[in-house]
């Protein structure tokens, strides 16, 4: 069971994912294919958190390339606690081993890691904080965002590293963001139905229990109707699926990364390199991906999606015009055992139906005490309100 | 999905699969092809499609030379190389 991949200091307080890079430490991304490979440079995030003052603790496993459920899928193993798979960060935080975790948010992962293992986790708004030096899969989509304990610790770290970065494209022009805590008296909160119903009985007593909490401070709750969500959903997959295949591509075994020992041509080395390289999800994505970008099925699977995407973030427009945010379960079931590899595509992929919503639109979303909220776009802050009100019920 | 438009696709993407990988991918791929059934829920006949979610502008700098890193030091990376250059098998003989 290995948490850490790469130590760097023991003094450390913020652990940052092995797809982030730290300059001369591997940055692995949970992949064979990366294994050996060491960058030239920070991300700038990292490079934010250093010059703020914060000693970073090492690189934590992940599953590879951030896809699967909780890290599962990592060449270096899974990390289990009580027979229950969990994430390397997201249990390092809860232990108490760190103070906080920055993760990429490729398709839910560090959200469905913050809930099975009880600490918060903030997926910024899309573009709020630069991708600069995170290893590519789903350029659309992933975000880097912050776990920690508490709203409060989320809230000072995610202060640290959103801003304005002319190295990413992406990047939005703001130099900062506030994130002020408010309180949550007064504001309004939706429950989208068709998520709630697919949740297991224990996950659905949290979101109800939340929702009680949230009452307690203040907060309107009442439940909605978003019959999009299905639609939604296999949108997302096709969408995290045929940009991964495109980024991926670039893993050759020529310029960085593994080179299979067996090969006498070029073709050899590139189709052994990538076969020995990637895992069972990788290729799964990669082979769906390409099929849903390829002629015949373009227009009725990836401009489709293409299309479903404005509808979802119509939709959500349309709720925040009414409500502060949206809760929803974040999983389907509080805690996951571990299963046989190649299942790992498709358990990720059914489980995507409730983190698909933020990654498709770039909303924000925070977990906290098991469940999602999603706010509008620049709403961070309610999201943080929210969760700090309900958490300030619990110290006093 | 068949095993031979399976083939194609790992083609394309220079990858190769065991039998039993197969068999698995050819099942997951009719699950996938299951659930794509839910995107016609969705009328989207007026709708433009939307590639990214932020309002995306090409981003322009100065015209100019800058080698950020050494030739030396990129070369580290690689799986193989010679004094100067990446290593490959012969192309053309």
């Amino acid at each position: 069971m290995k948490y850490y991949i790469s130590e760097i200091s023991a003094k450390g307080s913020v652990a940052v994912d092995d797809n982030i890079l730290v300059k001369g430490t591997p940055a692995s991304c949970g992949s064979r294919m990366l294994e050996s490979f060491v960058p030239l440079f920070n991300a700038e995030a990292v490079d934010r958190l250093i010059n703020a003052g914060y000693e970073i603790s090492g690189k934590t496993n992940i599953g590879e390339f951030s896809l699967d459920l909780l890290g599962e899928t990592s060449y270096f193993g899974e990390c289990t606690e009580n027979g229950n798979l969990v994430s390397a960060a997201a249990s390092l935080v809860a232990k108490g081993d760190i103070d906080a975790a920055v993760n990429t948010d490729v398709s839910g992962y560090p959200r469905r890691a913050a809930a099975v293992s009880g600490i918060d986790f903030l997926k910024p708004t899309y573009g709020t904080v630069s991708r600069y030096g995170i290893v590519a899969a789903v350029c659309s989509a992933e975000q880097i965002g912050v776990s920690a304990k508490n709203a409060k610790k989320v809230k000072e770290l995610i202060s640290v590293i959103a801003g304005h970065d002319s190295k990413d494209g992406t990047s939005l022009p703001a130099d900062s963001y506030s994130y002020e805590l408010t309180s949550a008296s007064g504001m309004k909160v939706c429950i989208i139905k068709e998520l709630f119903d697919k949740a297991s009985d224990d996950v659905k007593k949290s979101v109800s229990d939340y929702a009680d909490k949230l009452r307690s401070v203040g907060v309107t709750v009442d439940e909605v109707s978003v019959p999009e969500v299905f639609a939604i959903h296999a949108a997302w997959n096709i969408l995290l699926c045929a940009e991964f295949c495109n980024n991926v591509s670039r893993f050759d075994g020529v310029k960085y990364g593994y080179r299979s020992e067996n090969y006498k041509n070029i073709d050899e080395l590139y189709v052994n390199s990538r076969t020995e390289g990637f895992g069972f999800i990788t290729k799964a994505s990669v082979l769906y991906g390409s099929d849903v970008l390829s002629k015949g099925r373009y227009n009725d699977c990836y401009d489709k999606a293409l299309r479903i995407r404005r509808v979802a973030l119509n939709k959500m427009k349309e709720l925040f015009a009414s409500y502060n945010a949206v809760l929803t379960p974040v999983c389907s079931q509080k805690n996951y055992q571990p299963y046989e590899i190649c299942d790992a595509f498709e358990k990720a992929y059914d489980e995507n139906l409730f983190t698909a919503i933020p990654s498709i639109t770039g909303l924000p979303a925070m977990v906290t005490k098991g469940v999602q909220l999603i706010a509008d776009s620049f709403c961070d802050a309610t999201l943080l309100s929210l969760a700090d009100s309900v958490e300030e019920t619990e110290v006093m | 999905m068949t095993n031979e438009k399976l083939q194609d696709l790992l083609d394309v993407n220079e990858l190769r699969l065991t039998d039993d990988e197969t068999v698995r991918m050819i099942s997951l791929f009719q699950k996938m092809n299951g659930c794509e059934a839910s995107l016609s829920d969705i009328n989207t006949d007026n709708v433009d499609i939307m590639v990214h979610v932020q309002p995306l502008t090409n981003v322009l700098r100065e015209d100019f030379r800058d080698q950020k890193f050494s030739r030396e030091s990129l070369l580290e990376g690689a799986p193989e190389h010679t004094e100067d250059s990446w290593q490959v098998p012969i192309l053309v003989k």
